[in-house]
């Protein structure tokens, strides 16, 4: 679970990102599912290294849950292969949250909505191909 | 295909390279043979495929006991294998929640499996294929968090008008109590959402609830109210990361017995990270329930244990509980391997009743009773107080496993009372019953199934703690047979 609370350091570096390239893929990323409450924290990612914390996301979103918002889309995404991590947070603090055993208590989800095994999501689990219009809906669970 | 056949056939293949010659097929054919040789006690640990519903048990023995009333709530593994994978390990099959129900002298029988994400997981892909206690699991497990993995299989609480199924690594799972359906897993407070809730917690005098839950050398104290809210949750050190399925207390000591089967390593399945080391000995560390940083900790030799009775504490500070101890986790590493295989010979010993006393003076002693038994119970009046009776299953022999009678020791006197089903039957935990508004030890009943292997069928008994060895004073039967469970609780 470390990589899935790295989400959070990760968002607070967000400002070195680049520019994202004005061509190909548009990424919709929603949640249809998620309670009206706190914000969710979005991650994409186009390499499984950066996916497994080596380094940071191409694009990153902050949604307001608690004002409705649920779906965000990233524009002009560089074709190719792609993984999203997200979590809610809840109580807004920034961070997921985890319990004194060190197991997250706020919702999270990954791309395909996949599950990891033991741990966060595979990047092979949760990879998917982008061109075009591209919709990722996902359960926080 | 059994994996005897297929190791057979895959090493025979390394071995030639050549396409599978009749003599290999007969050959791997006559260990499919010995693999169909299921023991006499199969039964017990075979295959439900799906939900049971409310039938009525047919009175066969004796007469229900005016003023018994309510239901016997029991959880237990119950499914096993599946197609492209199966649980290795007792410990790892699917829980199925049961309920006894008598009423007006008649009894039901119902069960339902714990609808979890794990038993959906293997349902949609045709394979046991989560780690858990025993069973190694494979690549395609999907586990985000540890109640992915939870079977919801040990043991089960009553809460208001839901039974919470209870695993040991992870939340309890509430399902109803009028019909078992599946409600969902128990957060008793959002920033302790999935942490571990062991199987067996204990009920204090004023009706509150202490329970505990593990993480290497770290231990959550639960404290619930009567209502089953939280009260509080503290984090403890512990002195070593021992395995423990259970725990007791006093009416003023939550006590951890720290048993020499320590993880050294992590690792999946749980057992392949725990070794035994007996020449640590046994360690118990009592803590006041009024301030949990107040500690003591015993020395005792090695023994291996699943299970204690409660405990009591006596004026001069003495310290008293019993626990069903054996000389090695051997059962718990293989004989529940043998026990899903259903044949083969159980290794080690089967656990005998012993009393432990913690001593004022920070000595401790252990005695051990000659008498062979598991899953102690005692008088729900006297939790955390003192007490003389231990009722507990018996008849487990070296070789044979599984027991196959009932028994209540008494820790004054000495002396032990049983009865004897006979191998036809493996006899499953009994609860303790207070007969209503009697206050002495033994106004109480025994009341606990079995699984008849005779007849193929589930039963339910009723004994009179009092004169358990004259049998059951009443017998109910239900028209198949369930396998036998694990842990259960009276809800009068």
């Amino acid at each position: 679970m470390k990589t899935v609370a790295a989400i959070a350091p990760i968002l607070a570096l967000a400002a070195v990102l680049a520019a994202a390239p004005a061509f190909a893929a548009d990424l919709t990323v929603s949640f249809p599912s998620v309670a009206p409450q706190g914000q969710i924290m979005v991650a994409v990612f186009n390499s499984e290294a950066n996916y497994d914390g080596e380094g940071p996301p191409a694009q990153v979103a902050m949604l307001d849950a608690a004002g409705g918002q649920t779906s965000v889309t990233f524009d002009g995404l560089p074709d190719g292969d792609y993984a999203v991590r997200a979590f809610h947070d809840l109580n807004g603090d920034g961070k997921m949250n985890t319990n004194p055993f060190g197991m997250p208590t706020e919702r999270f989800a990954f791309s395909n909505n996949a599950v990891g095994n033991m741990g966060p999501a595979s990047w092979e689990r949760a990879k998917f191909a982008a061109a075009g219009a591209v919709v990722q809906s996902i359960d926080l669970k | 295909m059994t994996p005897s056949r297929r190791s057979f056939l895959m090493g025979a293949a390394a071995l030639s390279a050549a396409v599978a010659t009749p003599e290999m097929v007969r050959a791997a054919a006559a260990l499919d043979a010995v693999a169909a040789t299921k023991a006499d006690w199969a039964l017990a640990t075979q295959d439900i495929e799906g939900d049971m519903p409310r039938q009525t048990m047919r009175l066969i023995h004796g007469r229900a006991p005016a003023g018994l009333q309510g239901a016997l709530y029991r959880n237990g593994p119950a499914k096993f294998r599946r197609p492209g994978g199966s649980a290795t390990h007792w410990f790892d099959g699917d829980g199925m929640m049961r309920a006894f129900r008598i009423q007006d002298g008649q009894a039901t029988l119902e069960a339902r499996f714990a609808d979890t994400p794990k038993r959906r997981t293997e349902t949609e892909l045709g394979a046991v294929l989560t780690p858990g206690f025993g069973t190694r699991g494979d690549a395609r497990a999907r586990i985000g968090s540890n109640d992915d993995a939870n079977a919801a299989n040990t043991a089960v609480m009553v809460a208001g008008d839901q039974v919470w199924a209870l695993w040991e690594a992870g939340s309890p799972l509430a399902m109803s109590a009028s019909d078992l359906s599946t409600e969902g897993f128990v957060t008793l407070r959002d920033d302790l959402k999935g942490m571990p809730f062991q199987a067996h917690p204990r009920y204090a005098p004023e009706g509150s609830i202490w329970n505990v839950g593990l993480a290497g050398n770290r231990a959550v104290i639960w404290h619930l109210n009567p209502d089953r809210s939280l009260n509080d949750a503290q984090v403890v050190s512990l002195p070593r990361a021992s395995y423990m399925h259970d725990f007791t207390a006093t009416d003023r000591h939550v006590i951890l017995v720290l048993q020499p089967w320590v993880f050294e390593t992590h690792a999946m399945p749980v057992i392949s990270g725990l070794a035994w080391r007996p020449e640590m000995g046994t360690q118990v560390l009592v803590l006041d329930k009024d301030d949990l940083s107040k500690r003591r900790l015993y020395d005792l030799p090695g023994f291996f244990h699943f299970h204690l009775g409660d405990a009591w504490a006596e004026r001069d500070g003495t310290i008293r509980f019993d626990v069903a101890a054996s000389g090695d986790p051997r059962f718990a590493v293989d004989g529940a391997r043998v026990l899903v295989d259903g044949h083969g010979v159980v290794p080690g010993d089967p656990a005998k009743l012993a009393l432990i006393t913690l001593r004022p003076d920070g000595r401790a002693d252990m005695t051990y009773s000659d008498v062979v038994g598991e899953f102690p119970k005692a008088d729900p009046r006297r939790a955390g107080l003192k007490r003389s009776l231990t009722a507990h299953t018996s008849g487990e022999t070296l070789g044979r496993p599984l027991p196959t009678g009932l028994a209540v020791h008494d820790w004054d006197s000495g002396r032990s009372n049983a009865f004897e089903f006979g191998v036809h039957q493996v006899v499953e935990e009994a609860v303790f019953v207070p007969k209503p508004g009697a206050t002495a030890e033994r106004d109480a009943w025994l009341v606990g199934p079995s699984v008849n292997l005779k007849d193929g069928r589930a039963e339910l008994h009723v004994f009179d703690v009092a004169r358990i060895e004259d049998g059951p004073v009443a017998t109910w039967q239900a028209d198949t047979a369930l396998p036998a469970g694990f842990h259960g609780v009276w809800a009068g």
